[in-house]
């Protein structure tokens, strides 16, 4: 019996049961807009494909990783100097976490200004930035569990924060630390979010997000139905885009490699709950814009604290930039909404510039 | 002698008592002192301040009964002299004692009232000592005199009047040791006072009079690092100590020593000072049979090592001062490894010579701790050069601290003078080190295999999506035709 017969028969059995066909058929007929700005298509892909690392190498670094303060730190080491390919999978992890934020901010800049947004794709829009939220409430979590000097501190000054909420602060304080203090009952916590909680709902809205995707497609370009049917250039979306798709996740996971190996994440020196805090105490580079700007806004703004002001702030530009789709007006009457894209272009700005100036400032 | 010369004698004398200003001047207080007058002629326990008071140098100066007792001396009848209205206060009690001398002594006062014995220890509101527990009551007199409680032949004595005294001592500190006196008598200090050498130092030489401080505060003489530079005020002077016959360098020396340093310089109060060595109040130079049991106080391990070594007995039969054969005394340093072996700084060559058994165990101990250097260099090169090339080398940077303790212990053994001990514990060393060494090289090996790996699986993974891109383009061509 040949190979391409066994291959056959393989396939039949699956197909009677699970009508493959028919999947195969749909994807074939699906087609996605080849124009200048296909290339963005191809973020949405990426994000997954880094979510899908984290889930793999998180499971691995489980296998030895111990959340508890006492043994936190001295597990991470094991996990980099003892273990077989334990530095590989940590570097990986880490990287792949911060390539992932990134690679989901380029996919919602470009779906926002593309205006892919708009009817009937709200959903996807709505579910999209609740997964960049949860992605950065899994690189905020997943800063502290090596329990290293620079996370805890971190840690401490990144749970202060939602401390000037007027009357629940206090409240939400507590409920991230488990205490007053950033303490190992932090890290207990921080990890349980990290690998059940988070992952959880992580989970439920990705695949709402991807079945969103596949049943409505890929947006077109805006001008896309105005053009004529002979300049609308497609490809299938299986396997042409499937087979781009492929080709780029297999470009990342190289260049994945080469960071993981000339940049092995350092683990810095065991957390001290005891010890003063360290000079130059910064977040993860994606909450950089947000803590410069806490920086720098005054202790008191007329007879708001500056740091209730700050939170407030980005708490409304949060709430305003999920609410896109709905305040798109003229978007959906078909004409430019200028204002909307240079507010877009102001945010990339803010946060390019601010993030820099976090990095540079002491 | 002839009668002439005799009566001659006596006639000088008595004029020499009778043009005695203080002579004169007390039989004329005895003449117009209505107090001691009276008290002079009484009998018993009234009598007697009078009878002592004539020998007291307030009497010789001039200075009435009434000067501490108040009341007019000038009148005779006793109901005036001795009323309330004239100011008599009778026998002064407690703090009064003290504010009385304080009228004509206020410097003393001031300062005894800021040392430990001006000091109210038991909540009564009582100074522990007032000037008269050390000085006494009516004969008072000058502190160079042969009978003065206070001279330095006496001092002693009266100091151990309360710290030898038990019971009295346990009321304001129990904690402070009674034998002082017990010591003090086997120091040199204390054999030359009490065979009559009042240069010799007393309780007042070490310990200051009135502004005596507890031990424990650093103002004190005696705090641990003030002491070297007490001793030396004896000690370092040349001319003083001219008659003693001994050196007087023992400061500069110490001041410059491993010990000297630690205290003086860097304020380790663990570091010895002289009484550390010499004790305090029972302070004499160490026998040369003991120095190794002086030393061994601290150096607890090295004594120990040196006890059972073959130098002891040997040094014990050529009268080799032990420790301070090897290491000096006051000007003791940093021992260095040149110490050992047979080169020009060694001190195992002041005894072994010729190629002798110990002089070829000295070569080879000093080898072997070369080697392990050279050996701690090699692994520490390999560690360092594994760690900057960003491996994970903290477990056996941390295996390889215990060097340290292996090269103190290896530097220790040498105590022992037996080369078979010395190289049990110098070849731990050698094992740490080598573990390290193959620790530090395995790492920089596994940077390049991982180098390696990352080469092959990203030519590997080109590949893919090389013939991927073919593959694609070989579609999309298909699908255009």
């Amino acid at each position: 019996m040949g190979k391409n017969s066994v291959n056959r028969k393989v396939y039949g059995w699956l197909d009677e049961r699970f009508k493959l066909d028919d999947l195969i058929n749909f994807m074939k007929k699906k087609e996605v807009p080849l124009y200048r700005g296909t290339i963005w298509y191809y973020f949405g892909g990426i994000t997954l494909l880094l979510f899908i690392i984290q889930v793999v190498t998180g499971m691995l670094l489980l296998l030895y990783y111990k959340g508890s303060s006492e043994l936190a730190f001295e597990s991470v080491r094991f996990i980099s100097a003892k273990v077989k390919f334990g530095w590989l999978i940590r570097s990986i992890h880490s990287w792949s976490a911060n390539l992932m934020v990134l690679s989901a901010f380029i996919h919602m800049f470009s779906v926002f200004f593309t205006k892919a947004y708009k009817k009937p794709r709200e959903l996807t829009w709505y579910s999209g930035f609740l997964l960049l939220v949860l992605a950065m409430g899994f690189g905020f979590t997943g800063y502290l569990l090596p329990w290293n000097e620079l996370s805890l501190f971190a840690t401490k000054v990144g749970t202060d924060i939602p401390k000037t909420i007027p009357l629940v602060g206090g409240f939400i304080m507590n409920l991230l630390r488990g205490g007053e203090e950033v303490s190992g009952s932090t890290l207990s916590r921080f990890f349980g979010f990290h690998v059940a909680l988070l992952p959880g709902i992580f989970t439920v809205i990705l695949a709402l997000h991807l079945v969103l995707i596949q049943r409505q497609g890929m947006a077109a370009p805006e001008n896309w139905d105005e053009l004529p049917e002979s300049r609308k250039k497609k490809i299938p979306f299986f396997p042409n885009f499937l087979l781009r798709d492929l080709l780029i996740w297999l470009i990342i996971i190289n260049v994945l490699s080469v960071l993981a190996v000339f940049f092995p994440w350092d683990l810095g020196t065991k957390a001290d709950e005891l010890a003063p805090a360290p000079a130059g105490i910064k977040p993860e580079w994606y909450f950089l814009f947000m803590f410069q700007t806490l920086k720098i806004i005054p202790a008191k703004l007329f007879v708001i604290d500056g740091e209730v002001f700050g939170v407030m702030l980005f708490s409304i530009a949060g709430l305003l930039w999920f609410l896109v789709p709905l305040m798109d007006r003229k978007t959906k009457s078909g004409e430019k909404s200028y204002w909307l894209i240079y507010s877009g272009i102001f945010v990339i700005i803010y946060i390019i510039v601010f993030t820099i100036v976090g990095f540079i400032a002491k | 002698m002839t009668n002439t010369v005799k009566y001659n004698k006596i006639l000088i004398l008595l004029i020499m008592l009778i043009l005695n200003p203080a002579v004169i001047l007390s039989q004329e207080i005895e003449s117009k002192d209505a107090c001691f007058n009276c008290h002079a002629i009484t009998e018993g326990r009234l009598k007697t301040p009078a009878d002592m008071f004539k020998s007291d140098i307030h009497f010789r100066k001039g200075i009435s009964c009434a000067a501490c007792h108040g009341g007019d001396s000038k009148e005779e009848d006793q109901d005036k002299s001795m009323s309330k209205s004239a100011g008599f206060i009778g026998i002064p009690q407690g703090l009064q004692v003290s504010k009385i001398c304080a009228k004509c002594h206020s410097k003393e006062f001031e300062t005894l009232s800021k040392s430990v014995h001006g000091q109210s220890s038991t909540g009564t509101g009582l100074v522990i000592n007032s000037c008269i527990t050390c000085h006494g009551i009516h004969n008072i007199i000058p502190v160079k005199s042969q009978g003065s409680k206070v001279n330095g032949a006496n001092i002693v004595s009266t100091c151990a009047n309360c710290h030898n005294n038990a019971s009295l001592m346990k009321k304001y500190n129990p904690g402070l040791k009674v034998d002082q006196l017990e010591k003090y008598k086997t120091s040199v200090h204390g054999q030359k006072v009490f065979s009559g050498d009042s240069k010799a130092a007393n309780c007042a030489s070490c310990h200051g009079n009135h502004d005596i401080k507890k031990v424990n505060d650093p103002n004190a003489r005696v705090y641990i690092t003030n002491i070297p530079s007490t001793c030396n005020k004896c000690h370092g002077d040349a001319n003083y100590m001219r008659e003693y016959k001994i050196p007087t360098d023992q400061y500069e020396k110490f001041r410059k020593s491993v010990h000297g340093i630690a205290l003086l310089e860097k304020g380790d109060l663990n570091a010895p000072s002289c009484n550390k060595c010499h004790g305090d109040h029972g302070a004499s130079p160490p026998e040369v049979e003991s120095i190794s049991k002086v030393c061994g106080t601290c150096h607890v391990l090295n004594s120990q090592m040196f006890q059972e070594s073959p130098h002891k007995p040997a040094f014990d039969k050529s009268r080799t001062h032990e420790c301070s054969a090897c290491h000096s005394n006051h000007e003791i340093n940093k021992p260095t490894d040149e110490m050992l072996g047979t080169g020009e700084k060694s001190v195992c060559i002041k005894c072994h010579k010729d190629n002798d058994k110990g002089f070829l165990a000295a070569g080879m101990m000093k080898n072997m701790i070369d080697s392990l250097l050279k050996d701690v260099e090699l692994a520490n090169y390999f560690i360092n050069a594994a760690e900057q090339k960003g491996m994970d080398v903290s477990d056996s940077k941390f295996e390889a601290n215990d060097i340290k303790k292996v090269l103190i212990t290896s530097r220790t053994s040498t105590h022992y003078g037996d080369i078979e001990k010395y190289l049990n514990t110098i070849n731990e060393g050698f094992k740490i080190t080598n573990k390290a060494k193959i620790d530090g090289e395995e790492a920089v090996n596994e940077y390049y295999f991982r180098r390696l790996g990352l080469g092959v699986s990203t030519i590997f993974i080109t590949i893919i999506c090389i013939t991927l891109y073919f593959k694609l383009k070989k579609i999309e061509k298909k699908q255009k035709t």
